[in-house]
């Protein structure tokens, strides 16, 4: 593979993040301000998370499925949840609405993401001689990553800053958030116990993530509606 | 207003200063993990190239960069920018001389082994009559290249299932007719190594050692000298492949083992004999035994006229009933009749056959096909003992690539042992026509077959390309000292090659095999990520703004030319 090929997958995995922000109108609501600030979030959270792995997690040998190491890892993932609640929650934004604040937050979130994960196995792979499908199927799930994020940022919206939503949509909405919030666990545990190859978990990725906006999007109409 | 500018550059140099250590570690990320690039690294040896008096031969080019082409290719197809792989089990030994003779245009060749043919694989005898025609079909194909001028690099590697892989895929692609080029991907085959540069002042190493001989009290003459001569060093199509286990890693056991049995005689004055011995390994064997030339006329000329009689030991290690005593000096001489009886005598006691065999030598030819020739061109008496038939022709038969252990069985060169040494024994202490085993099989001075086993096999791993040895060669310092053990005065000898032979250096390196996409392949891919990208943007706008925002950004542009107009 080539310099071209790098360029390929480098647009596959950010491309979608700019053209979500040109053509919602977050790029006209001056709302840059808050994605940028909601990636520093992320890049501390990450920090955190690092941190936690490396102090409670034991590295075993073998790749077994280990339930308590499992659980322990999907524990520490919920510090991304609590990162997400801070730059919801805590950050002030300037007369931004609760629509396009979530917006904005997942949306500089994800790309963190992406760039802290991906861009450096890019750079380094993508260039080589050697081909592999490896890095366009990363980019392909960069992109189910960004829908998962914008998802689990709309269900936080709900969750923190709306308070008068129906009360028989609470559980369905915490029930899609956890989901969300523990698809790397899901995916590990496809991968581990399942036997699942790469392109089987990004596709998997990829549907789950449709169907998690398609329920978020409806759960957010909905409790649109009694404002109305 | 200056407070909200203050805030934003604070913001954005927040973001700088976080960005830095990240942009820092990965361009350490790169630099490590830029070198292990390749996903499948094979060693590789390289055809050798040399001159001779300036006629270049063997593989002219080192480095290699071209996409990778089977047999199955179509015919008339340009291999120019292709590597042939070839493995030797599906080799045609004519279209590869077509190839050659006819100067076609090649990127490069690539043979690979059988693993059998791997130094120091001693293996199973299984599959021994397959081996066997592996074995003839590598002596062909390593003839055709030594002797020819090949425009292109060579490069011999062993199977594996990377190779066998990659080899499957190749040949699917070319039956299909999808050759691999820059623009239809495949596998692309690399070896970076500099250009092969020549070897200055190639240097050979002779190894001489000597027992002495008892001597009577007040006798003053010259005690008679009987010289056992070896040649160690090899000559192969891989130089780093060449280990040479039966020409003439056997010759070389054989001498070490009957020295080893003289010094155990030759310690104690009352088993002492009245003959000097003189053990010499020599190098330049396969140069028209250079080595042995030049270690002769540096020996002192009482010395050297001192020699009752040579006895150069050369492949012994596979034969089964019949050796060969070839000699230069007429049959009927009563020197050459004197030692073909002692050894034909001592032969049959051991229950096999020697035979004689004479070539006169030719003086105004160079070639010197048999050790014992260069002695006899300075009248001394010898002898080459050998499992062959036929002189070898230069540079063949000096440790070809079938030339491996599996070749050479231990028990040939214990009888060979026996037989040099109980002749010489006889010779020494005057027992001819006696029954009388000296060195026999529960005696304390019997043939050691673990001693012969451990060398041969170091032997067998153990490339000795003269060319490419130093002065201190590990081997040679195991020769020298080995002698050292079992003889008194060990001398070691350096010469330089005759002129007329050149060598080149690069004779092994690492094979590079990357499976690459094509261009094609990378712009259909960027096509369709555009469509993508676009499809994405259009449902973005109609799900957050509405259809009639999509359709008027194609219409502003009218609506402008409008204004201006």
């Amino acid at each position: 593979m080539t310099l071209f090929h790098f360029f390929n997958c480098a647009i596959l995995t950010f491309g979608p993040h700019a053209v979500y922000y040109s053509a919602t109108p977050l790029s006209e609501y001056d709302t840059l301000g808050t994605s940028v600030k909601a990636a520093v979030v992320y890049l501390a959270t990450a920090l955190v998370k690092l941190v936690c792995l490396a102090t409670f997690l034991q590295v075993s040998e073998t790749e077994v499925f280990d339930p308590y190491q499992e659980a322990l890892k999907a524990m520490i993932g919920f510090i991304d949840v609590a990162g997400l609640y801070y730059a919801l929650a805590q950050l002030t934004h300037r007369n931004i609405s609760q629509n396009h604040k979530f917006q904005a937050v997942g949306l500089g979130w994800a790309f963190a993401d992406s760039v802290l994960h991906r861009l450096a196995p890019l750079w380094v792979g993508a260039r080589g001689l050697e081909f592999t499908w490896d890095y366009v199927l990363q980019g392909l799930e960069a992109n189910a990553n960004l829908v998962f994020t914008i998802s689990l940022a709309a269900l936080g919206s709900l969750m923190w800053l709306r308070k008068n939503k129906p009360k028989s949509l609470i559980p369905i909405i915490y029930t899609c958030a956890v989901i969300i919030a523990t698809m790397p666990s899901i995916t590990s545990y496809l991968k581990r116990v399942n036997g699942w190859h790469f392109p089987k978990i990004v596709g998997f990725e990829l549907a789950t993530s449709l169907v998690m906006a398609f329920i978020s999007c409806q759960l957010f109409i909905l409790c649109q509606r009694p404002s109305l | 207003m200056a407070e909200e500018k203050k805030s934003k550059q604070r913001h954005r140099v927040m973001v700088f200063e976080s960005m830095y250590p990240i942009l820092a570690l990965m361009l350490i990320l790169v630099a490590c993990v830029e070198l292990c690039d390749a996903a499948t690294v094979v060693d590789v040896y390289r055809l050798i190239q040399y001159d001779i008096s300036g006629v270049p031969f063997g593989s002219r080019f080192s480095s290699l960069n071209h996409h990778a082409a089977s047999l199955s290719f179509q015919r008339g197809a340009d291999l120019s920018r292709s590597v042939l792989i070839l493995p030797l089990r599906e080799l045609d030994i004519a279209f590869v001389q077509d190839y050659i003779s006819q100067k076609q245009s090649l990127g490069g060749l690539l043979i690979l082994l059988p693993q059998t043919f791997r130094p120091g694989n001693v293996g199973g005898g299984s599959l021994s009559s397959e081996n066997d025609g592996f074995r003839s079909l590598l002596g062909q194909l390593e003839k055709l290249l030594v002797h020819g001028n090949i425009p292109f690099p060579v490069y011999f590697a062993f199977e594996n299932e990377e190779t066998d892989a990659m080899l499957a895929d190749v040949k699917k692609n070319d039956a299909l007719g999808q050759q691999a080029t820059a623009t239809t991907g495949g596998y692309k085959l690399v070896i970076s190594v500099s250009e092969p540069r020549k070897i200055a002042s190639p240097t050979i190493t002779n190894i001489q050692g000597w027992l002495p001989g008892l001597r009577a009290e007040g006798d003053s003459s010259q005690l008679p000298t009987i010289a056992v001569v070896a040649s160690y060093d090899t000559f192969g199509a891989a130089p780093a492949l060449s280990v040479g286990s039966d020409s003439n890693g056997s010759g070389v056991v054989a001498l070490l083992e009957v020295a080893r049995l003289f010094s155990v005689l030759y310690s104690n004055p009352k088993t002492r004999g009245k003959y000097n011995l003189l053990f010499a390994l020599t190098s330049g064997g396969p140069y028209n035994y250079e080595g042995t030339q030049k270690w002769l006329k540096s020996l002192d000329q009482r010395m050297r006229e001192s020699i009752d009689y040579a006895i150069c030991l050369n492949s012994v290690g596979s034969w089964d009933s019949e050796l060969l005593i070839h000699v230069s000096k007429p049959p009927d001489n009563a020197y050459i009749k004197q030692i073909f009886e002692g050894f034909s005598n001592v032969a049959e006691d051991l229950g096999f056959q020697v035979a004689l065999k004479h070539k006169k030598i030719n003086i105004s030819n160079s070639r010197v096909a048999w050790e014992h020739e260069q002695f006899s061109r300075l009248r001394v008496t010898a002898a080459t003992l050998s499992e062959l038939s036929t002189p070898p022709e230069l540079l063949e038969n000096a440790g070809s690539l079938s030339d491996t252990r599996q070749l050479v069985n231990e028990d040939a060169i214990i009888k060979g042992v026996k037989l040099v040494a109980e002749s010489l024994a006889k010779h020494i202490y005057g027992h001819q026509g006696k029954d009388i085993k000296i060195f026999a099989d529960d005696s304390s001075l019997a043939v050691n077959p673990f001693y012969v086993r451990s060398w041969l096999d170091l032997l067998s791993q153990t490339p000795r390309v003269a060319p490419f040895l130093s002065k201190n060669e590990p081997l040679i310092m195991a020769l020298k000292k080995e002698l050292e053990d079992y003889t008194a005065e060990v001398s070691v000898q350096h010469e330089s090659l005759d002129g007329s032979f050149t060598f080149y250096d690069s004779t092994k390196a690492s094979l590079n095999i990357y499976q690459v996409a094509s261009v094609t392949f990378d712009l259909l891919l960027l096509l369709v990520l555009g469509s993508y990208l676009i499809v994405l943007f259009s449902f973005l706008v109609i799900t957050t703004r509405g259809l009639d925002d999509l359709i008027s950004l194609f219409r502003r542009p009218p609506s402008r030319k409008v204004k201006m107009g």
